[in-house]
């Protein structure tokens, strides 16, 4: 090299090159081969093992001198980075990262943020180690991608989430993918399918029959064979379809499917929920019913109120008259409602109806009125029957009877006849009254009251005009009061 | 970084050999000391393009060559001798 040399430079060179070698001042040759073109040949050390481990590291890594000056870069790091290894080699540790640097600590972790020529940073976590390589003190820098990790644990958080949101979900709820074989099942859908339903089609886990086939969307669903079914629900949104499981009656399900969209919109599959409406549709029903019954107990009340007017004011000599009667009587009614829809129609304790009735009639502890027997309880259709029949009898005895004096005493016994068919036998005894005169004119409450008792309580009425008082003595069954419920109208109207 | 008097510097090496670690660290430390804000250098992984050895016909890896200013010069080794790399570069010591 010395500018004294005589030789060409050329020879020069290889003298200096030679020289080199020989002195162990090169670590590797460029050597020209005519059709492969020039490669370098490595001249072998202790270090070769680090050289190809740092070289093929799957994360980024570097070399730095000890003045933190960057001495090499291996592919991996220029990827990251989207600089070529000359832009980044020579240049210092501090400029490869946005912001604060990260210390360098050895073997230990420390995160910071990448510079990319996109100009989007890069999360990588840095570890470092001190090395020697030939003599020369360096520091190897790893540094490892943190978005990949961070993306995988994105993923694995919502992946988690979406398990939970399933396992939590009291409806059956399936996911499937777009060929329609289920991938994820909440826990009621699992139970719902016959074994387990992962992987397979969802016509096969949950074989379905349309329910109500005037609905186009139904009849569309029945109409469809199993295959296009899956093929369906994995790529039709699907709302509100009435379905049965195969071999499950009991049980009405409302099917609905949606599309499963990823981050970039993609339909990734769909998501097919079964929202058992059993109970609903068993309440539907029983409101159907229910608004029927109160449609026909409505015109049935409307009936009797229509026949007791025209009764009463056929009977009544005066509008006076007319006026009492007809209000007596519609209060009698009124209570035997009140009754019946406090019990919910299911009945009532003859005592009980009997006290309701009475009421008016009856001071807080006064004896006037006695009422004993067994507990019988009323079936509802007897209740308003009885109750008119009641109010009838109370009214004549305080019109007439012993209820229009202030000594006069009823007294109301009752007791259960009949082994097989059981009847009540209900006599009702006036005393202290005026004194009655036999064969007493009969009026429409005392018509209303045998006609009743025969038409809708299929029973019979005595009446029996003794000086001392009226007595009325009656009797029904109590178990066999079926049959058509407009019979009090029917009864009322032949009175 | 290179100004018309300044050195413009191309700097072959193979991968992270030992030798090429050293003469990017020695490389750097020498220009930092005696040419501050006179120089540029460019390293060459001929690792990564060997294609590359043929422009300056480099046989021996290290090898620093002095582009400019004219005439061209070749050093070979890891630069550690710092006397001889500013010799053949035709430095003044500061």
């Amino acid at each position: 090299m010395s500018p004294s040399n005589p030789k060409l430079p050329l020879f020069e060179d290889a003298d200096e090159t030679v020289a080199a070698i020989h002195q162990g001042d090169v670590d590797a040759v460029v050597v020209m081969r005519s059709l492969e073109g020039p490669r370098v040949i490595l001249l072998h050390g202790a270090e070769e093992p680090y050289r190809v481990l740092v070289e093929s590291m799957s994360d980024g890594a570097l070399t730095m001198g000890p003045d933190g000056v960057i001495l090499y870069v291996n592919d991996r790091l220029c990827e990251q980075t989207g600089y070529p290894s000359t832009h980044l080699v020579g240049s210092d540790l501090t400029s490869l990262f946005e912001g604060q640097p990260p210390a360098l600590v050895p073997e230990v972790t420390a995160e910071a943020k990448l510079l990319r020529n996109d100009s989007n940073a890069m999360p990588v976590a840095v570890w470092s180690r001190p090395i020697s390589i030939g003599g020369t003190t360096a520091t190897l820098v790893r540094l490892v991608d943190l978005s990949i990790h961070r993306r995988a644990e994105q993923i694995a958080t919502a992946e988690r989430f979406a398990r939970s949101v399933l396992e939590q979900s009291t409806e059956a709820v399936v996911v499937l993918s777009p060929d329609g074989h289920i991938t994820h099942t909440s826990g009621p859908a699992a139970r719902l399918a016959q074994r387990s339903p992962i992987g397979r089609v969802f016509s096969e886990a949950f074989p379905l029959e349309a329910r109500n086939t005037d609905e186009p969307e139904t009849l569309a669903l029945a109409r469809f064979s199993t295959d296009s079914l899956n093929t369906m629900l994995a790529t039709k949104p699907f709302h509100g379809v009435e379905v049965k499981l195969r071999g499950d009656d009991k049980s009405t399900f409302l099917l609905s499917a949606g599309p499963l969209v990823d981050e970039n919109k993609t339909n990734v599959g769909s998501i097919v929920t079964l929202t058992d409406i059993s109970e609903r549709k068993r309440a539907e029903e029983q409101q159907t019913t229910l608004v029927a019954e109160l449609n026909h107990r409505v015109k049935n009340i409307l009936a009797i109120v229509q026949s007791v007017a025209a009764q009463t004011l056929r009977s009544s000599g005066s509008l006076e008259n007319f006026a009492g009667a007809f209000a007596g009587r519609l209060k009698a009614l009124a209570i035997a409602h009140d009754i019946l829809t406090e019990t919910r129609w299911i009945g009532i304790g003859l005592s009980e109806l009997l006290a309701a009735v009475l009421a008016p009639y009856r001071a807080p502890g006064g004896t006037r009125i006695s009422i004993s027997g067994p507990p019988i309880l009323l079936p509802a259709r007897a209740v308003v029957p009885l109750s008119m029949v009641l109010n009838e009898m109370t009214t004549n005895a305080a019109k007439y009877g012993a209820l229009s004096t202030p000594s006069g005493t009823v007294e109301i016994t009752w007791q259960m006849t009949g082994d097989g068919e059981k009847s009540v036998d209900l006599v009702w005894v006036e005393r202290g009254g005026p004194r009655v005169k036999a064969a007493a004119p009969t009026g429409f409450g005392t018509k209303l009251i045998d006609h009743v008792i025969r038409h809708d309580l299929d029973g019979n009425t005595r009446i029996e005009f003794d000086p001392a008082g009226v007595r009325w003595t009656i009797a029904f069954p109590v178990s066999g009061l079926a049959g058509d419920r407009g019979a009090a109208a029917a009864a009322l109207a032949i009175a | 970084m290179s100004e018309p008097d300044g050195y413009n510097l191309r700097l072959y090496v193979a991968g992270q050999t030992p030798k090429s670690i050293a003469a990017i660290a020695n490389l750097k430390k020498i220009c930092e000391q005696h040419l501050p804000g006179r120089y540029k250098i460019e390293i060459i992984d001929l690792m990564k393009d060997p294609a590359l050895a043929g422009r300056h016909q480099i046989v021996a890896i290290p090898t620093l060559i002095r582009q400019l200013p004219e005439p061209l010069k070749r050093i070979i080794g890891d630069l550690s001798n710092t006397e001889k790399v500013l010799v053949g570069l035709d430095i003044q010591p500061n």
